[in-house]
């Protein structure tokens, strides 16, 4: 058997031996982001099989779990790391060209760490743990985004390192009220013993760790760094930030609430809370003129939408939720990196900048085109089974406030509609005024387009290909006395 | 009888006293001041202050260093040291996260020439 801990001690090792790398050839460095993430990838999917059958638990320096660091490769764990390592290798091959200027090395090292701190969050077993792995992709995420180091770019940076530095402290003082209460850090001990201490002295923990793991992953009211640093940022760095970092940050947030505490009568809170947050991100990208600014204020919106699909709370809403966070991944990651050829054609972030562009880069064009009726949730694309499933599950509820919530969330799709077809007009029924020259963006940035739109489709005419993972990945999230045994024993 | 009890219970929670108050005082500084280095500073402070918190959650008063050695052959009782190697990691990424700030506090500074939050607002919601 394959351990899963090398699915970190890959792109971990790889990031520190990079440099040295460096110094034998400048020229093979940015092959190596691509090579772990072959290796991630495919680790991730050989795991696959045997996670479904059962949890892995590795115990790591021989001490069994309430005592010693352990990771738990559960189906949500495998799903996100095969997710990560996707995304990772997407970007990395498109990053072969599309790095050109600045330190590159550091580039590719910390794209590295970034992907390896997102990997062990989602399979670590130890609530510690978790926070020093949300460390090493929060840090190294602060230092991507000032990676152009324009004005723009180093100011979004200091405020998403303040703002996220204040959350990381709130989440460690949650985690230390935790210690002080159980005397543990093992987050399937903690589990078990939740329910022993008095509901108020819990309480305090998990608003604490709440709010800092929220800030990361953008919840309402704590995203007001999230459209400065994802427009600001290399457009690569762009679709990892919005297609795996936010993600892990809402794994984290979810993990915590229904392994750890438990909390159901937290639910109704968050599911207004996701409403909101979906329904202020689509206005606000409705009323955006740059192009990135509008991805990153719609990646806000799918995230309210996440939230409250996970806070349904059934095992449809949890596989509809979990299946909309793989297709923002897919969605998100192929808008930013198509956006980001054609902002390097035009010159401008500016939408009506694209005027005629669906002529002048056809297949980028048609590759957007995809990306974004995918993520409005238009058949035969993946972002169409993901959202019928959501709604399917809140009438499920047969509860009128529901049935409300949804029809509200709909309306966040119209709006979302809206804004997205607008950027399609420009690109294809508007005639460009000056260059017209046609030039497509270059091989290396083509090939992860594609592959992005062969998943889109693909998962999109066969839902049942993922399925099976999706729901045992809903069934691990919502029993969480299963979880407990499976750690534990 | 009251002021004694008083003085009992400050003496009992000096330590957590200590950390939320600089834990306070650390967000404080973060939430008024407007130049950027005394941002950094009270974000400095709050880290000070949730390590502290992190070591009280472990201290037993009068214990000893949880190190293998004479006195801890004896039965005085010791400290957790699992909340003191959770300190050391704690700090080591704090001395990274304010590292980082630092240094794009300078690159700030080449941009605008100021430091003043209130005068650097290119980007806005």
């Amino acid at each position: 058997m394959v351990n899963p801990v090398l699915l970190i001690a890959v792109p971990l090792g790889l990031a520190f031996a990079l440099p040295l790398f460096g110094l034998i050839s400048k020229r093979i460095v940015k092959y190596i982001p691509v090579v772990a993430f072959i290796f991630n990838f495919a680790l991730a999917l050989r795991l696959i099989p045997d996670v479904l059958k059962q949890a892995i638990v590795v115990e790591i320096g021989g001490f069994p779990p309430p005592f010693g660091i352990n990771l738990v490769a559960g189906p949500v764990g495998v799903l996100f790391s095969a997710l990560i390592a996707l995304a990772g290798l997407l970007v990395a091959v498109y990053a072969l060209a599309y790095i050109t200027e600045g330190p590159k090395e550091k580039y590719h090292m910390l794209y590295l760490l970034l992907l390896a701190g997102a990997t062990g969050v989602v399979l670590t077993g130890d609530i510690f743990n978790l926070f020093v792995f949300f460390e090493i992709l929060c840090i190294s995420s602060y230092a991507l985004v000032a990676y152009i180091g324009d004005r723009a770019g180093i100011e979004s940076a200091i405020k998403y390192l303040i703002q996220g530095a204040v959350g990381s402290s709130f989440l460690l003082i949650g985690i230390g009220l935790l210690y002080g209460l159980f005397g543990t850090l093992n987050m399937a001990d903690l589990a078990q013993q939740i329910e022993s201490a008095s509901s108020i002295s819990v309480f305090v923990p998990m608003v604490l760790i709440i709010t800092g793991l929220g800030v990361e992953a953008a919840i309402f009211p704590l995203n007001a760094w999230l459209p400065d640093a994802h427009s600001s940022a290399p457009s690569s760095i762009s679709a990892i930030l919005s297609g795996i970092a936010i993600e892990v940050g809402l794994y984290a947030v979810v993990r915590v609430l229904f392994t750890i505490f438990g909390a159901t009568n937290m639910f109704m809170f968050f599911a207004f809370l996701g409403v909101l947050t979906l329904l202020i991100g689509e206005m606000c990208a409705f009323a955006q003129n740059n192009i990135k600014r509008m991805l990153a204020y719609s990646s806000i919106g799918q995230m309210g939408l996440i939230v409250f699909a996970m806070a349904i709370a059934t095992s449809y809403a949890l596989t509809g939720g979990l299946f909309q966070l793989v297709s923002h991944t897919l969605g998100k990651g192929l808008l930013f990196l198509t956006a980001g050829y054609m902002i390097y054609r035009s010159g401008s972030m500016e939408i009506s900048a694209f005027e005629g562009m669906g002529k002048r880069m056809p297949l980028t064009s048609l590759a957007f085109t995809i990306g974004a009726f995918s993520l409005v949730g238009l058949p035969p694309f993946v972002g169409f089974p993901s959202k019928f499933l959501i709604v399917r599950a809140a009438l499920a509820k047969e509860e009128i406030l529901f049935t409300v919530l949804i029809g509200l969330v709909l309306l966040g799709t119209v709006i979302e509609g809206a804004y997205f077809f607008r950027v399609v007009q420009v690109l294809y029924f508007k005639k460009a005024n000056g260059n017209s020259e046609r030039k497509d963006a270059p091989v290396a940035g083509l090939i992860p387009m594609v592959v992005f739109v062969a998943f889109i489709l693909v998962m999109g005419i066969y839902p049942q290909l993922v399925i099976e993972v999706l729901n045992s990945a809903a069934s691990e999230l919502l029993h969480r006395m299963e979880y407990i045994r499976s750690v534990l024993g | 009888m009251g002021i004694s009890n008083a003085f009992d219970f400050l003496q009992n929670h000096v330590y957590y006293i200590g950390s939320f108050g600089l834990i306070f005082i650390g967000l404080f500084i973060m939430l008024v001041k407007h130049n950027l280095i005394k941002v950094i500073i009270g974000l400095s402070i709050l880290e000070t202050g949730v390590n502290l918190f992190l070591v009280s959650v472990g201290y037993i008063s009068k214990g000893t260093a949880p190190i293998f050695s004479k006195s801890a052959m004896e039965a005085a009782p010791m400290v957790d040291p699992v909340p003191q190697a959770l300190v050391l990691t704690a700090i080591v990424i704090g001395v990274a996260v304010l590292a980082l700030a630092l240094s794009l506090a300078i690159r700030l500074y080449h941009h605008y020439g100021v430091l003043d939050l209130r005068r650097i607002k290119e980007l806005r919601w």
